[in-house]
């Protein structure tokens, strides 16, 4: 007889300087929604979505809570607050804006001090409004190697790479 | 549990519970103080993570509650968005109580609304992010003050210098220069270093607009004054009203007009049409003409009086052949912005393409530039803009404009007439802009308006170009 699957929930934060995209991926992935208006998070905005079942892993249904957390001005105990107890983070980069690409700014080092196990996943977002899709910025992938974490790059408009990037993420969780 | 008073005290809070013993099962709990938990299908009992499922990822903080080595955690403003879309913040409290009846730990659960408090830092930080993310779209669109006028020329140095000081003053500025040369956007970079940049900018091109409609556009108009005026309607001067009103193309502004303006300029008071009420508007003027305005009055063509009354300060904007090495800096500027709008991988001129450009005399300047950039970005396919990706058809460089191989008629040629021509030509060239037309012969303004006068050719009526 088949044991019955298990859920794992796994939290998991959003994180990535202000207007990258962030909320956008997570509502895309979440509710297929894409909206062109910018509203700023304040606080965080927490999603839950049940990850597609993967063939011939133990725990076949992967539920996770997302963070999205509004863009991190000064590192408060608060913010160390929703850190706490993430098994990932998807760090949001706005691919037209190479100031965005400073990880200083997202306290990315104060992520990881809180969660040392944590895995991350870098996502390079607005890949619609780049001129070449085939060669995205060098320093982006030089900063997610010295972090040993996958590059995608990410549409939320159009939804180009988002299914994707939240596989690899499962995948992530699940090794 | 909470007693009866405490639980009207976290109603006052708008405040709801929930209480769990220590194997994390539901004891007791009031939801009805919060819209967090208004779409949740709880039983009678559940669980801790059953009732917070945004907890996972918690459950060290959770036991270390139980065991007292926390005294509380708090998690602030969790949003919340109701299936309507109303979207509330929440705080939630996490604490253990002692239990004296019966030994044992309970954690609490407290869930406030501060929505009331959450939505006003929401709202200024919305104003405060959006200002930020437009002024990114300005600096990168090169719109802003400093990276608008690009170029590090001595003419571009003295218009900034321009811009710079006569922001600071009300009074009116004419703008003169060639088709192109960025009056207009020098126009609007005075009006946004001005004190008055956050009141309106207002913008017309008088060549634009039909002679006949132009009063009504300007002052308005009332109900009735006109067939189809079924309704009222605000001017462009009192839409300017507190700031700022630019008048590209004055030249253009028919005569009748033109009393019409300056008794405004005078008084700063003007009717709608059709109407007897005197209305006022406090409005600074920027005006701007690619025709040499003292010449369009010489010739009868615009009202001496409202030149002066406009030649208050007065900037002559340098053409695109005058900025030498500048012109490279725009051209790389233009191809960076073009690369992304039309999506190629453009990155760059070639050598010889920049060379090519500051070689060319641009009569049409800045606007030039951009289109011929922007057909070249379009048929480019490599990374580098080259001379053959420009059309090259109207590329005339200076250095191959003389007239090396001109040849005389066997029965010999008028002079007079030669220098007729040469004199009616360069006025059609330049669109009848006498400026222009006396620097395409190389002739100082007197000598070309000498010339003209000796040859009887009218600079009004710039014959066609056969």
């Amino acid at each position: 007889m088949n044991k019955p699957a298990i859920t794992l929930s796994k939290k998991i934060c959003m994180l990535g300087t202000f207007s990258v995209g962030k909320t956008s991926l997570v509502r895309r992935f979440v509710h297929g929604l894409f909206d062109d208006r910018y509203l700023s998070t304040i606080g965080v905005q927490i999603y839950e979505k049940q990850l597609p079942s993967i063939p011939g892993r133990r725990a076949e249904n992967l539920k996770l809570i997302c963070w999205d957390l509004a863009n991190i001005e000064k590192l408060t105990p608060a913010i160390k607050n929703y850190f706490r107890g993430a098994s990932a983070a998807i760090v949001v980069f706005d691919l037209t804006r190479p100031a965005t690409f400073d990880v200083k700014d997202i306290h990315l080092d104060a992520f990881k001090q809180v969660n040392p196990l944590a895995g991350l996943v870098f996502a390079g977002n607005k890949i619609d409004l780049l001129p070449d899709v085939s060669s995205p910025p060098s320093e982006l992938a030089d900063l997610a190697g010295s972090h040993s974490a996958p590059l995608l790059f990410t549409s939320a408009k159009s939804g180009a790479g988002v299914a994707e990037m939240f596989a690899a993420l499962g995948q992530l969780l699940l090794r | 549990m909470p007693g009866r008073y405490l639980k009207q005290i976290l109603k006052a809070h708008r405040t709801a519970y929930a209480v769990f013993d220590e194997s994390l099962q539901s004891l007791d709990y009031d939801f009805r103080n919060s819209v967090f938990f208004s779409e949740k299908e709880l039983g009678r009992n559940f669980s801790l993570w059953e009732c917070f499922p945004l907890l996972a990822g918690y459950e060290d903080v959770v036991r270390e509650i139980l065991q007292g080595k926390l005294r509380q955690y708090l998690l602030e403003k969790i949003n919340h968005c109701d299936d309507a879309g109303k979207l509330t913040y929440h705080t939630i409290l996490l604490t253990a109580v002692q239990d004296k009846d019966y030994g044992a730990t309970r954690l609490f659960c407290l869930v406030s609304d501060v929505t009331r408090e959450t939505a006003l830092e929401q709202s200024l930080r919305q104003k405060d992010y959006e200002v930020r993310v437009l002024r990114a779209d300005l600096l990168s669109n090169g719109q802003f003050l400093h990276d608008s006028l690009l170029g590090e020329s001595q003419p571009v140095a003295k218009v900034r210098e321009f811009v710079k000081k006569v922001s600071q003053y009300q009074a009116t500025v004419l703008l003169q220069g060639e088709s192109g040369t960025g009056k207009s956007l020098v126009a609007k970079l005075i009006h946004r270093a001005s004190p008055l940049s956050s009141a309106p900018f207002v913008e017309i091109n008088c060549a634009a607009i039909p002679d006949t409609l132009m009063e009504s556009e300007l002052f308005g108009y009332e109900k009735g004054a006109f067939t189809n005026a079924l309704s009222s309607k605000k001017g462009l001067i009192e839409e300017a009203d507190k700031g700022s009103l630019f008048l590209d193309e004055i030249g253009e502004l028919p005569l009748s007009l033109q009393a019409k303006l300056l008794t405004f300029l005078e008084t700063q008071r003007f009717r709608r049409l059709g109407s007897t009420i005197e209305r006022k508007a406090n409005v600074r003027l920027l005006v701007a003409s690619n025709k040499e305005l003292a010449a369009a009055v010489e010739q009868k063509e615009f009202r001496q009086d409202l030149f002066f009354r406009l030649n208050v300060v007065t900037a002559v904007l340098p053409p695109l052949r005058e900025l030498g090495e500048d012109i490279l800096l725009l051209a790389g500027h233009f191809v960076e912005l073009l690369a992304i709008d039309l999506k190629k991988q453009v990155t760059g001129l070639t050598p010889s393409l920049a060379q090519k450009l500051l070689s060319y005399d641009w009569p049409g300047n800045v606007r030039e530039l951009r289109n011929a950039l922007e057909r070249a970005v379009i048929f480019c396919e490599g990374k580098l803009l080259d001379i053959d990706d420009l059309s090259l058809s109207s590329i005339r460089p200076v250095a191959e404009s003389g007239l090396g191989n001109v040849q005389i008629p066997e029965d010999g040629l008028a002079f007079d007439d030669v220098e007729r021509a040469f004199l009616e030509e360069a006025l059609n060239k330049a669109g009848g802009n006498q400026t222009r037309a006396a620097r395409y012969l190389d002739l100082s303004l007197d000598t070309f308006r000498y010339r003209l006068k000796k040859f009887k050719v009218r600079p009004g009526h710039p014959p066609n170009k056969k």
